[in-house]
């Protein structure tokens, strides 16, 4: 997070944006937006102190809705642009947001490198398990079969395994979130924006309007807090249970989280004993010790 | 200009740029002027690869197709290349036995040709030394050659070999023993060079991608993310094996998608980010550019160009990338194209195009190609203060910041569509860079009113920077010897040359050849392709007696540019598209033959691929319609 802490803590309604909020009747969005404001306030950051970057669909059409520095970006591209903003300057806690169809289609490729690289940066996922925006089509989550838009007969693809998938690549942070919590949701991301290195969290979502099958009642009745339940975040063979536990009882919480491993600007050499932000080091450079083997 | 060449040729990974860079820094140290050209499959490990140096006492940024010296590290060389060599030339080669086809032998009475055998494999074993060492044995021997002092090449030797002590003292026995070699069919051999000009001994040797590595850092650039593509890894490499002294952030990311996304995410924070890739890799950055478009964010890209479509010829050069910088991404948009045409302004540009992304919160693509990215310069040390460091409309007082509303991110009303920008962290009320449409505080708006305005807001930019960017440079023969006097305001020119990128320097090695000299020639170079700025072109093909575009491309897509921004129709095209570049000795007569034709017709030398583009016939050089 790395962020200098106020000695005046913000109000709430400092947050607060005259945009009208566009989203459905029930869509779990209104949730996460109400958890990510009481999570920064929680955390006494200042709209300015924080930069907050949106992917495309329903969730990034919230970008307008909340005040912070924020980035509405291309589809699948949210976590390299934040993780760059985020090396340039340390001081600012980045927080991406991406959906489903972003994250395991577009920019698959983008996530397995950043928890690969473990940036310093918290990852939002909200999971609606379908491209909302452009009207319902299956995501890589959406249930195999399951009748959607262009795919009348269900896909024929497998679903994705995500916390399998995330287990494999060594994460250092993984919790799950549910919208309609908002206390838990807050806790979760609270510890996220603090996790040093690349917190990956899972936010369950509801879609009226597109998701049949995954409804906010179906979570509802399903979700539990794990960590009440006694879960030690830093149990990793539990940790993985819990998460691919998604059917009878959805297992939500700080499921895994360890900060040995060091994020990935502390493993830039160059950088290591360097106070400043790159942010802050632009100026004209006197290059001529670079070319002395040169002449 | 004196001038003379020399061809190291071989298998790829045999040490052939070993011996070219060893040479090249031994004679710029004696006071002469080189330059270095690679011609290399993309391969690892074989096929035929070469390094040649162009040798003067005076400027020489060229690459002539005849050499005086060829040397052989293979027998592959002495079958292909034997045609290369000028008259009295002198070659020389490691294969034992070798004997010439009849074809060569008769080149070899005819032309005078010298033909040197090094026993190499015998000194080799003689001495006890590995193959990788008959480097430093023909070296030497090149060294005699030249008649240069020995002690200069073994102070060369010592400083490579400082910190591997056990192999120097091998090293300076083959240095004995190839500058004491003497052919006994020749005896000693003497390539005699011009006398030294003293001001070339305190020059850099640097490739364009170094001179753009030192360019990019000196004008503030802290975070480099980047994806290996040739020809623009060099760079990458520079600028990575200098991190612990620059203390730079640099990422080597999954893809160009990834580095162009995370420069941009640097730069919307605040500091300033490159990246760099060729052809289909740009094409995998576009989206990024357009998006950066709408978001109003700096930056900069560097396109290296090598011949496509597709992945092309991945280590021959090219200068088929401009339309693409001009026109990729969707959308209508400002953004700023650039191109280096050596090693100089690979330097001074960086500061510029990251000035000009900054004052006008856009996009400048900066293009390259292989033949500046790895060609060898002397080149003068940098000027350190002319650079300076502007960033534009950036708010960073405590005071103003504070002033600032949300709204005046991307106010409508802005003077020349360039409105403040701040950066997150700074206390000030906040905003969205939103790529969809939005109105001026980053809110997604779809009224029509508001579309219009933000669209004019942001194309006020391109119209404001093409007042703004330099006219293209002029460069002129010198006719009478006193200079550029003889083109005063209504003077007849003779024949105007239009070019851009890395045919600005042989085009000006050409201008000052004995065969031209004479000449009323202008040659307009264009280093700001993008917006483009054509009323000193309109103005000087006016008086021009004959026009000509020299492009290495197919389409001549600088002619297109003119064409469609002042409908100025140039048919007069000398183009170049098979991966080599324009050859001092292939381009001169070429500009040559523009005089001898005496007709109407002032199309002058048309080229087979200046027929086809142009199957209306004959025009006049230059018709404005």
């Amino acid at each position: 997070m790395n962020a200098i802490i106020q000695t005046t803590p913000p109000a709430l309604s400092e947050y607060y944006s005259e945009t009208k909020c566009t989203w459905c009747d029930g869509c779990g969005n209104y949730g996460i937006w109400t958890a990510v404001k009481y999570a920064l306030v929680e955390l006494n950051l200042h709209p300015w102190q924080v930069c907050l970057c949106y992917d495309v669909g329903c969730h990034g059409n919230g970008s307008d809705k909340i005040q912070g520095y924020r980035f509405g970006g291309l589809h699948g591209r949210v976590i390299p642009f934040a993780a760059g903003a985020k090396l340039a300057n340390m001081k600012v806690p980045v927080i991406a947001f991406g959906g489903d169809g972003a994250t395991f289609s577009e920019g698959v490729g983008h996530l397995i490198h950043a928890l690969r690289s473990n940036y310093p940066i918290t990852f939002v996922l909200h999971n609606n398990a379908n491209y909302g925006l452009t009207t319902g089509q299956a995501s890589s989550l959406t249930l195999q079969r399951q009748p959607m838009n262009t795919s009348p007969n269900g896909i024929p693809e497998r679903t994705l395994a995500i916390m399998d998938f995330i287990f494999s690549l060594q994460p250092t942070f993984v919790a799950r979130g549910f919208s309609g919590d908002i206390k838990l949701t807050t806790r979760i991301l609270k510890a996220a924006i603090q996790h040093s290195g690349f917190a990956f969290v899972d936010m369950l979502q509801a879609c009226p309007t597109y998701n049949h099958f995954a409804t906010h009642e179906y979570l509802l009745e399903r979700y539990f807090d794990a960590n009440t339940d006694g879960h030690d975040p830093s149990d990793l063979q539990q940790a993985k249970t819990l998460a691919s536990q998604a059917h009878d009882r959805i297992a939500c919480g700080i499921l895994y989280q360890r900060e040995d491993i060091p994020d990935f600007y502390k493993q830039l050499i160059p950088r290591r004993g360097v106070e400043t932000t790159c942010a802050e080091e632009v100026r004209k450079y006197d290059v001529s010790e670079y070319w002395k083997g040169l002449v | 200009m004196p001038r003379m060449s020399i061809k190291i040729v071989g298998a790829s990974g045999q040490g052939i740029n070993s011996i070219g860079a060893l040479v090249a820094k031994g004679l710029k140290r004696s006071g002469y002027c080189v330059f270095g050209y690679r011609e290399y499959p993309s391969l690892i490990k074989g096929g035929h690869a070469s390094y040649q140096l162009d040798i003067s006492n005076e400027r020489v940024r060229s690459t002539e197709t005849k050499v005086n010296v060829l040397i052989a590290l293979n027998h592959h060389g002495l079958e292909l290349n034997m045609e290369e060599l000028k008259e009295r030339g002198i070659v020389l080669h490691v294969t034992p036995g070798w004997q010439f086809p009849e074809r060569h032998q008769k080149l070899i009475t005819e032309q005078g040709l010298r033909v040197i055998f090094f026993p190499v494999d015998e000194v080799l074993a003689r001495l006890g030394a590995r193959t990788i060492l008959s480097n430093v044995l023909l070296t030497a021997f090149l060294w005699s050659m030249f008649d240069q002092d020995v002690d200069a090449l073994k102070s060369l030797v010592g400083e490579k070999f400082a910190k591997k002590k056990d192999l120097l003292e091998l090293n300076m026995r083959c240095v004995d023993e190839g500058y004491f070699f003497v052919d006994p069919g020749h005896g000693k051999i003497s390539v005699p060079l011009p006398p030294p000009n003293e001001e070339f001994s305190s020059h850099l040797l640097v490739t364009g991608s170094q001179a753009m590595g030192l360019g990019a850092i000196h004008a503030g650039v802290r975070l480099y993310a980047g994806y290996p593509m040739t020809p623009s890894s060099p760079l990458l490499s520079f600028i990575a094996d200098l991190e612990n002294m620059t203390h730079m952030v640099v990422k080597q990311a999954e893809d160009e998608i990834t580095a162009a996304q995370m420069v941009s995410g640097a730069m919307y924070m605040g500091t300033r980010a490159l990246t760099a890739t060729s052809g289909v890799g740009f094409d995998l950055m576009s989206e990024t550019v357009s998006l950066n478009a709408m978001i109003e964010n700096p930056t900069v890209f560097v396109l290296a160009q090598r011949p496509g479509p597709a992945t092309g010829l991945p280590t021959w050069t090219a200068q088929g990338a401009l339309l693409q910088a001009v026109n990729s991404s969707t959308g209508e948009f400002a953004r700023c194209v650039l191109s280096v045409s050596n090693s100089q302004d690979a330097f001074d540009l960086m500061p510029v195009a990251f000035n000009l992304a900054e004052e006008y919160q856009i996009s400048v693509i900066v293009l390259t190609d292989k033949q500046i990215a790895e060609a060898l310069y002397t080149q003068e040390p940098y000027d350190l203060q002319k650079a300076e460091i502007r960033r534009g409309n950036l708010v960073t007082d405590s005071e103003k910041l504070k002033a600032l509303n949300s709204s005046d991110r991307y106010d409508p009303n802005a003077e020349g569509g360039i409105s403040p920008r701040w950066l997150p962290g700074s206390d000030a009320a906040t905003y969205c860079a939103e790529a969809e449409e939005h109105d001026s505080m980053g809110t997604m708006d779809e009224t029509a009113g508001s579309i219009r305005s933000q669209m004019e807001k942001r194309m006020r930019k391109f119209h404001k920077l093409k007042a703004a960017l330099p006219q293209p440079r002029v460069d002129v023969t010198n006719h009478d010897g006193n200079g550029a006097d003889w083109m005063g305001e209504r003077d007849e020119i003779e024949l105007l040359v239009i070019g851009w990128g890395s045919t600005k320097d042989v085009i000006e090695d050409i201008l000052r050849s004995g065969e031209l000299r004479a000449r009323r020639i202008a040659h307009l170079h264009y280093t700001y392709l993008w917006p483009l700025r054509t009323e000193m072109l309109e103005k000087m093909a006016k008086r021009s007696k004959r026009v000509v575009l020299v492009e290495q491309n197919y389409q001549s897509q600088l002619g297109m540019l003119i064409r469609m921004e002042c409908g100025l129709d140039i048919p007069d095209k000398i183009l170049k598209y098979d991966g080599r570049p324009f050859f001092y000795d292939e381009l001169l007569p070429s500009l040559l033959m523009k005089f001898a034709d005496k007709t109407k017709d002032r199309r002058g030398f048309v080229s087979a691929a200046t027929k086809e583009n142009n199957p209306r016939g004959p025009e006049p050089a230059c018709s404005s319609s």
